[in-house]
C-alpha cells in the first residue's frame, strides 16, 4: 500500500520502477532487480539503481524470458554467456520472473529477481505476489495519470493554439491560467502572468466597469457577451463563470475575440451603404423594406429611414400590382434582373422612374427570402427622354403629313434627308439620297438654284424662289422653293433645309380663275356697250333705208348711202358677235357624241384642207357622250380648227392637224394640235378683239365666244405653244354625260 | 301666227318706246306709209294710253327704263285689251338675256330685232296690222 501510494504520487515512472526493484531485491535476499515493462509493443527494461550495468545481450536475454514467461512466477537458469554479461554474478544463480497483471488480468510488467538461492519458499512467493499486485496498481494508477497528464497538456496546447485570447482568473481577481496568445500580446511568457492581478490586462481593452476585472461586468451571471474596446482594437467579450466546490474554486473565463475588422469592415459597409447616392434596399418579397439607406428614402420621398421601414408601403408604392407580380414571376424565374425598369410612387403621390439591379436571396426550399436591389432615379431621364421622343414624334409627324417636300441638303447641296412626301411624290431613295438637289432643277433655272444654295450657305435664308423642278415622272412642275440654313453648335452653317412646293395647279388654278374674271368682266361691258350702240344703230339704219327710198336722193347719194347701209351692217355684225360672246346662250341640253360633232365639223373644211394639202389626222377614243349643244359645239371646234388651218397656212410648211379625244376621269378631252405657226400671246387669245389677223379678216371675236360656249358647258378651253417644235395646242374639256343623263336621254329615243 | 294679213281696224298705232332717234325714224317709216303714231314714252305712259284709247296696234321696245317693261305691257294687253291681243310687235335690242327669250318663244308674239332694216318693219306692221 505504501509503495503505491509512493507511486502514484511519483511523476516519474522509471524512479518508481528502479526504487522497487530495489525494494524487491532486497526483500527477497537477491542479487539483482529489474522491472519489465510493456509499452505498445516495446519492453522497457527499468534496473534497479547501480544495477544497470547488464550487457546487451544479457538484457535482452532477460526481456524475451520476461516476455515469454506463462506463469505468475517462473524460475529460470541463467546460460553462461549471459552470466558472463552480469558482472555482480559471483556465482551461477536463477532468475525469477514475476507477472505484474492489470485488474482485468492485461500483463502491464515483470519483474525479474536474480539469487544464488534457486527455490523459493511458500513465504517468498506470497511476498511476491504481494509485490507484483502492487506494482501493477502503482502502473496502472501511473498510466491513468500519464493519461490525464497528457491530456492535460494537449488541452493546454489547444487552448494555446487558439488565436482569441483567453484568461482565466479567480475570485481574489488574479490570473489563473492565459493563454500564449494573450501572452504574446503582451510580449511575456504565459507563466509569467500567472498569479498577476487582472486590472493589469487593462491595457488591452477595457469594458468601462469599476471592477478590478477590466472584462467583468456582472459578476453573477454564469454568461457574458459584451464588445470592449481599446484605442486601437475592438474585442468581443465573451465570459463564463465556473463556481467549484468553495468559493476560492470559482473560475472566470474571458475570451476576447478581436473583432476590430470586421467591426471596421461593417463601419465602412454602412457608411458606403448611407453614402452612396443609388438606393440601396433589403426587402420581403411581399415589397416591406427591411433596410434602406439615406438616398433610398430621399428617393421615396420619406422623411427618415425609420417612416419607410415601419409604414407598409407597398400598396401605395406600387401603383400596378400585375406589374409587381410580374416582376416577381420574372425574379423567381432567373434569381437575378438586370436593368429591371419599375415605376414607383413616392410619398406624395408623384411617380419615380426607377432602373433598378435586383438579387433574390432564397431559403432552403429554394423560395424568395429577400429582395436585395439597387435603385436609380431616372424620372429626369425619362421625362427628358419622353418629352424628346414627343418633340421628336411631332417633328416627324409635321415633316411626314405636311404636302411639301422637305430636304435637308448639306452645303455641298447633296441631299442627305428627305421627307415622306417627296417618296409619296413618286422619287425613289436611291435617286434623292447622296445626289445633288440641283440635277432636278431645269438646266435654265440651276444657275438660280446654286446661286440661292450659295446665298443660304452663308447664313441667309431664301424664300419662294420659283423654279422648274423636274418631277418623278419626268414631266416639269413649277415649284415654290424656300432654303433655310442649319447651324451646328459653333453657329457655322452645315446642312440646308429645303422645302418644295408643287405649285404647278395652284399657278394653273389662279390663272384660270383670274382668266375666267377678266372673261366675266369683259363680258358684262361687252353687253352694255353691245346695247347701247344698237339704238344709234337702229336709227342710223332705219333713216338710211328712209332716204334710199327717198326719190329725191340723188343717184351719187345713194351709193354713199349704200357705203353707211354696208357699214352699219358690218357694225350690226360686230355688235352681234360681241352679245353671242357676252350672251352665254343657255345651253340645249341633249346627248352629243363629241366624235360625230368632230367629223361633221372637219367635213365642214375638209376641202379645203384636201386642196391645200393640209393632213387632219384623228384619233379619237370611241363612246364619247357629253350633254351640250351640238351647234354651239361645232361652232366651238369649227373656230378652233380655222385657227389651226390658218396657222398652218402661215408656216408655209406641210401642215397637219391631229384631233384627239380622251376620256379623263369625268370630262371629255378634245385636243386639237397643229404644226403652225404658233400664238404670240397664248394668254390673251381668248380676249375680245384679240386678234393677229389681218384687219378685216376677222372680228377678233370667234375664239371669244368659244370660250362663253365652253364656259356654259361647264367646260374650259386652254391653248398653248407646244413644247417640242412648232405649232400651237388647243384643249377643250366638257364634262362626260351622266349614267342618269345617258339612260335618260335612251328612254327619249324610245318614247 | 296667222299667215294672212290682219285686218285694219283703223286707228292710230301706239308706239312704246323711249329712244328719240328710234321714234324719230320709227315714226317718219311708218307716217310714210300712211300710219298715224302715238308714242308714250314709257311702259307706264303706254298702259295709260291704253286704258282708254282706240289703236290699231301697239308696237313696244321690250327693254325700257321704269316700271312696266315690254313683256309686261304684253301681258296688260292680253288681259284688259282683247281687241289687241294679236295686235302687239315688240322690238328687242337685246337677245342675251335669256328671260326675253323665253318670253318671246313662249307668247309667240312677232317681234324684230334692233337694228332692222324699214322694209322688215313695214312687212310685219302690215300683217299684224293690216293696211289703212
Amino acid at each position: 500500500m505504501e509503495l503505491a501510494v509512493e507511486a502514484a504520487q511519483s511523476r516519474h515512472l522509471p524512479d518508481f520502477l528502479e526504487q522497487f526493484a530495489l525494494r524487491a531485491t532486497r526483500m527477497l535476499d537477491a542479487m539483482w532487480g529489474g522491472v519489465a515493462v510493456y509499452r505498445a509493443r516495446e519492453t522497457e527494461l527499468h534496473a534497479m539503481p547501480g544495477g544497470s550495468a547488464t550487457t546487451e545481450g544479457a538484457a535482452d536475454w532477460l526481456i524475451s524470458c520476461a516476455r515469454d514467461s506463462q506463469n505468475d512466477v517462473e524460475t529460470r537458469a541463467i546460460p553462461k554467456e549471459i552470466a558472463a554479461g552480469l558482472p555482480f554474478l559471483e556465482e551461477p544463480g536463477v532468475v525469477f520472473f514475476v507477472r505484474i497483471a492489470a485488474s482485468d488480468n492485461e500483463r502491464l510488467g515483470t519483474l525479474c529477481l536474480i539469487r544464488n538461492r534457486k527455490t523459493l519458499g511458500a513465504e517468498e512467493k506470497r511476498l511476491l505476489r504481494a509485490l507484483a499486485s502492487h506494482a501493477a496498481l502503482s502502473l496502472e494508477n501511473f498510466q491513468r495519470f500519464s493519461q490525464l497528464e497528457r491530456s492535460k497538456r494537449q488541452w493546454v496546447e489547444d487552448i494555446d493554439a487558439i488565436s482569441d485570447y483567453i484568461v482565466v482568473h479567480d475570485r481574489a481577481w488574479n490570473i489563473v491560467r492565459t493563454n500564449r496568445s494573450l501572452a504574446s500580446h503582451l510580449g511575456v511568457p504565459p507563466v509569467a502572468l500567472v498569479g498577476e492581478a487582472m486590472s493589469s490586462l487593462r491595457q488591452i481593452a477595457e469594458t468601462g466597469s469599476d471592477l478590478p476585472c477590466p472584462f467583468c461586468r456582472d459578476t453573477q451571471r454564469t454568461k457574458e457577451e459584451y464588445v470592449a474596446a481599446s484605442a486601437e482594437r475592438i474585442f468581443l467579450v465573451s465570459t463564463s463563470r465556473t463556481p467549484g466546490a468553495s468559493d476560492d474554486d470559482t473560475r472566470t473565463i474571458h475570451v476576447l475575440k478581436d473583432i476590430t475588422d470586421r467591426r471596421e469592415a461593417e463601419r465602412r459597409y454602412r457608411e458606403l451603404f448611407d453614402s452612396i447616392q443609388e438606393g440601396l434596399f433589403f426587402a420581403t418579397p411581399e415589397g416591406r423594406f427591411l433596410d434602406v439607406n439615406d438616398a433610398m428614402v430621399r428617393m421615396l420621398g420619406y422623411a427618415s429611414r425609420e417612416e419607410l421601414l415601419r409604414a407598409d408601403v407597398s400598396p401605395h408604392l406600387y401603383p400596378v400590382p400585375e406589374v409587381r407580380e410580374r416582376f416577381l414571376r420574372a425574379l423567381t424565374e432567373r434569381g437575378v434582373l438586370r436593368n429591371y425598369e419599375e415605376t414607383l410612387r413616392r410619398k406624395d403621390g408623384t411617380l419615380l422612374h426607377t432602373l433598378q439591379n435586383i438579387t433574390a436571396v432564397r431559403d432552403a426550399r429554394g423560395r424568395i427570402a429577400q429582395i436585395r436591389g439597387l435603385m436609380l432615379d431616372v424620372t429626369e431621364q425619362k421625362t427628358f427622354q419622353s418629352q424628346l421622343q414627343r418633340e421628336r414624334d411631332f417633328n416627324q409627324k409635321i415633316l411626314n403629313t405636311t404636302q411639301s417636300m422637305i430636304l435637308v441638303l448639306d452645303t455641298a447641296g447633296l441631299i442627305s434627308y428627305a421627307n415622306r412626301r417627296c417618296y409619296e411624290a413618286g422619287y425613289q431613295e436611291g435617286e434623292l439620297i447622296g445626289h445633288r438637289l440641283v440635277e432636278w432643277v431645269e438646266a435654265s433655272h440651276r444657275k438660280d438654284f446654286d446661286a440661292a444654295l450659295e446665298t443660304t450657305a452663308h447664313g441667309h435664308q431664301v424664300e419662294n424662289l420659283e423654279l422648274r423642278v423636274r418631277r418623278s415622272d419626268g414631266s416639269m412642275g413649277h415649284f415654290s422653293i424656300s432654303l433655310s440654313p442649319m447651324r451646328d453648335e459653333q453657329k457655322t452653317v452645315n446642312s440646308v433645309v429645303v422645302v418644295m412646293t408643287d405649285i404647278t395647279d395652284a399657278a394653273l388654278l389662279q390663272a384660270k380663275l383670274a382668266h375666267s374674271e377678266k372673261m366675266a368682266t369683259i363680258g358684262r361691258l361687252v353687253s352694255g356697250v353691245a346695247h347701247e350702240v344698237n339704238n344709234p344703230l337702229a336709227a342710223i339704219l332705219g333713216f338710211t333705208d328712209l332716204l334710199l327710198e327717198n326719190p329725191e336722193v340723188p343717184g351719187s347719194a345713194r351709193e354713199d348711202l349704200q357705203i353707211i347701209l354696208q357699214e352699219t351692217q358690218r357694225t350690226k355684225d360686230i355688235v352681234q358677235d360681241l352679245l353671242s360672246f357676252a350672251r352665254q346662250r343657255p345651253v340645249q341640253r341633249e346627248l352629243v357624241q363629241v366624235n360625230s360633232v368632230l367629223r361633221q365639223t372637219i367635213k365642214l373644211r375638209s376641202y379645203d384642207f384636201a386642196s391645200h394639202g393640209v393632213e387632219v389626222i384623228e384619233d379619237f377614243e370611241e363612246k364619247l357622250a357629253a350633254l351640250g349643244d351640238s351647234q354651239q359645239l361645232q361652232q366651238v371646234f369649227l373656230n378652233i380648227l380655222n385657227n389651226a388651218y390658218d396657222a398652218v397656212q402661215e408656216a408655209g410648211q406641210r401642215g397637219s392637224i391631229k384631233i384627239h379625244t380622251r376620256r379623263k376621269a369625268e370630262m371629255i378631252e378634245v385636243a386639237i394640235i397643229d404644226n403652225g405657226t404658233g400664238i404670240t400671246d397664248p394668254q390673251r387669245i381668248f380676249d375680245p378683239f384679240y386678234t393677229t389677223k389681218q384687219v378685216g379678216k376677222g372680228t377678233g371675236l370667234g375664239l371669244s365666244i368659244c370660250y362663253g360656249i365652253v364656259r356654259a358647258h361647264g367646260g374650259e378651253i386652254q391653248c398653248w405653244n407646244n413644247e417640242m417644235g412648232s405649232g400651237s395646242t388647243f384643249v377643250v374639256r366638257i364634262p362626260v354625260a351622266t349614267e342618269a343623263a345617258l339612260s335618260a336621254a335612251a328612254r327619249e329615243v324610245g318614247r | 301666227m296667222n299667215e294672212q294679213q290682219a285686218l285694219w281696224t283703223g286707228g292710230p298705232i301706239l308706239l312704246i318706246e323711249d329712244e328719240p332717234s328710234v321714234i324719230a325714224f320709227l315714226r317718219a317709216a311708218l307716217e310714210r306709209k300712211g300710219y298715224a303714231v302715238v308714242n308714250a314714252a314709257s311702259g307706264a305712259e303706254g298702259l295709260q294710253r291704253l286704258s282708254n284709247g282706240r289703236y290699231a296696234g301697239v308696237i313696244s321696245d321690250i327693254r325700257m327704263p321704269g316700271a312696266v317693261n315690254g313683256a309686261e305691257v304684253h301681258g296688260w294687253i292680253q288681259k284688259n285689251r282683247p281687241d289687241l291681243r294679236t295686235r302687239i310687235i315688240l322690238i328687242s335690242g337685246d337677245t342675251a338675256n335669256s328671260e326675253t327669250q323665253a318670253f318671246l318663244a313662249h307668247s309667240g308674239t312677232p317681234s324684230i330685232e334692233k337694228p332692222f332694216r324699214v322694209q322688215q318693219l313695214i312687212a310685219m306692221v302690215e300683217k299684224t296690222f293690216g293696211k289703212p
